[in-house]
């Protein structure tokens, strides 16, 4: 596993993105991580917030296409996130917060491919929200927070 | 910016939350005494933008101290004082903004503002000007020792903060700034999640949602507004040095000052109130929809980019 992670942070691309004297290699992808993370942290909130009670007048239905934003800033940060870690692959695949993150993302997205499942599944509009759909928005906001701390502390701890 | 630095912005800019209280103050005293609904409106809008403007007012200031205070013609201890003055103003300044702001959207929400809101205003406004005069009658004495009974004597602030003892806490701890740098991320996502949302129902999506309905979120945006800000100001006042000489922080605060009022914009204007499910919005409204978007994601890129576009952190 180790030798892969050399190779991995040896390859010219890596390279070019830890190195690079130029904004747009790290920075840029960095930045563009950040980004991505607004996007879908902020969209599938959003829709926690509205499962949990928070703006009832607010039709359902038409938040489906919250998983349209919901999904370019996971595919952005799915890409850009790659690129970060094989930049730096020796020390964050190594690090246990990074797992720690990824399992925290893991759960955050196919919690909201499981809310979508239960809420967006039927042929019906989705009017009520059952205690199983806003237990799992819970789990969501927490999936997402524990993700954001991870990741922010990866910052610190080396 | 050849033609401008931030100490001279700063002169210009100082006289807004002093001037801009005192008169919001009188508009809101007015409002109650005759009753007038369409008048105590305006009062917390001006109140709003009062708090929006002291934000680079405050942050001038400080780029201002960094400046003046080796030299030896002016007292440090007049500066320290006008500094701890002029934060616990900021302070309340914010507050009442906040709760201005809240009015106005509770007035949205149910057709009617709470009593406390009201009360609480009234309360933190006159509180704020109690502050904030003496704060800047103190700056004044930093450049204008003839404005003083004894120019050897130095006001002292006379208030309990201290931006010297906020420092002492977010650099002699350590785990303040990562905490902080984590909050100002949440805070992030869910202020942009929100705002993002709202704007784009402006901009012709969720078009089956009213505007009333998805304009009920945007407390938990303004809960993330404030996380950043209260955050935001930790950073700024622990390290101030990595922030004044810094353009890409320049560039965040005016993004900044653009998207802080369409939180103003959002609750207050009639014309997007009154988008039913399945109306559009006029092109100007799509144009400062569009227009605070780009502004969110310039606060985003500035702020990110802060460590490589300006000085290292």
């Amino acid at each position: 596993m180790i030798d892969f992670l050399t190779w991995l942070e040896g390859t010219s691309f890596s390279i070019w993105v830890r190195e690079a004297p130029t904004i747009w290699a790290f920075s840029t992808i960095l930045t563009l991580h950040t980004f991505g993370m607004g996007v879908l942290v902020g969209a599938s909130a959003l829709l926690d917030l509205r499962l949990l009670g928070v703006g009832r007048t607010m039709p359902i239905g038409p938040l489906q296409s919250l998983y349209r934003i919901m999904w370019s800033g996971f595919w952005l940060n799915l890409v850009t996130g790659s690129m970060l870690f094989a930049a730096d692959a020796t020390s964050r695949g190594t690090q246990w917060l990074f797992f720690v993150k990824m399992l925290f993302v893991i759960i955050g997205v196919v919690t909201m491919v499981l809310i979508r499942r239960r809420v967006f599944g039927g042929p019906a509009e989705p009017t009520v929200v059952s205690s199983a759909v806003r237990g799992l928005a819970v789990v969501s906001l927490v999936a997402w927070v524990a993700a954001i701390t991870a990741g922010r502390l990866l910052a610190y701890v080396n | 910016m050849p033609f401008i630095n931030l100490p001279h912005l700063h002169l210009l800019m100082n006289h807004v939350p002093t001037v801009g209280t005192v008169v919001a103050v009188g508009l809101f005293i007015l409002a109650l005494a005759r009753r007038n609904e369409h008048l105590k409106h305006a009062a917390l809008e001006v109140f709003f933008l009062i708090a929006l403007a002291t934000l680079p007012v405050y942050l001038t200031g400080v780029a201002a101290q960094l400046e003046i205070q080796g030299r030896p013609d002016v007292s440090k201890a007049a500066i320290t004082a006008h500094h701890d003055a002029a934060l616990l103003a900021f302070i309340l300044m914010m507050l009442t903004g906040f709760v201005s702001w809240l009015s106005l959207w509770q007035f949205r929400r149910h057709g009617r503002s709470a009593g406390w809101t009201t009360g609480g205003i009234l309360l933190l406004a006159v509180l704020t000007l109690a502050v904030v005069a003496p704060a800047a009658s103190i700056g004044g004495e930093i450049r204008h020792p003839e404005i003083m009974p004894d120019p050897n004597a130095v006001a002292p602030a006379g208030v309990w903060v201290s931006a010297a003892a906020v420092q002492d806490i977010v650099t002699t701890r350590p785990w303040v700034w990562p905490a902080a740098e984590t909050l100002h991320f949440i805070g992030l996502s869910l202020l942009f999640g929100i705002l993002f949302a709202i704007n784009l129902r402006l901009l012709g999506g969720f078009r089956a949602i009213s505007y009333a309905s998805m304009h009920r979120m945007l407390p938990w945006g303004m809960l993330g507004f404030g996380i950043n800000l209260i955050t935001g100001m930790l950073f700024f006042i622990a390290a101030p040095e990595q922030y004044t000489a810094n353009a890409p922080f320049l560039w965040k605060i005016i993004c900044l000052m653009i998207a802080g009022a369409d939180l103003l914009y959002l609750t207050v204007f009639d014309k997007i109130w009154a988008l039913e499910p399945g109306d559009d919005a006029a092109v100007l409204d799509k144009a400062i929809a569009a227009t605070a978007i780009v502004a969110w994601v310039g606060v985003i890129y500035w702020g990110r980019m802060l460590p490589f576009l300006g000085n290292a952190f």
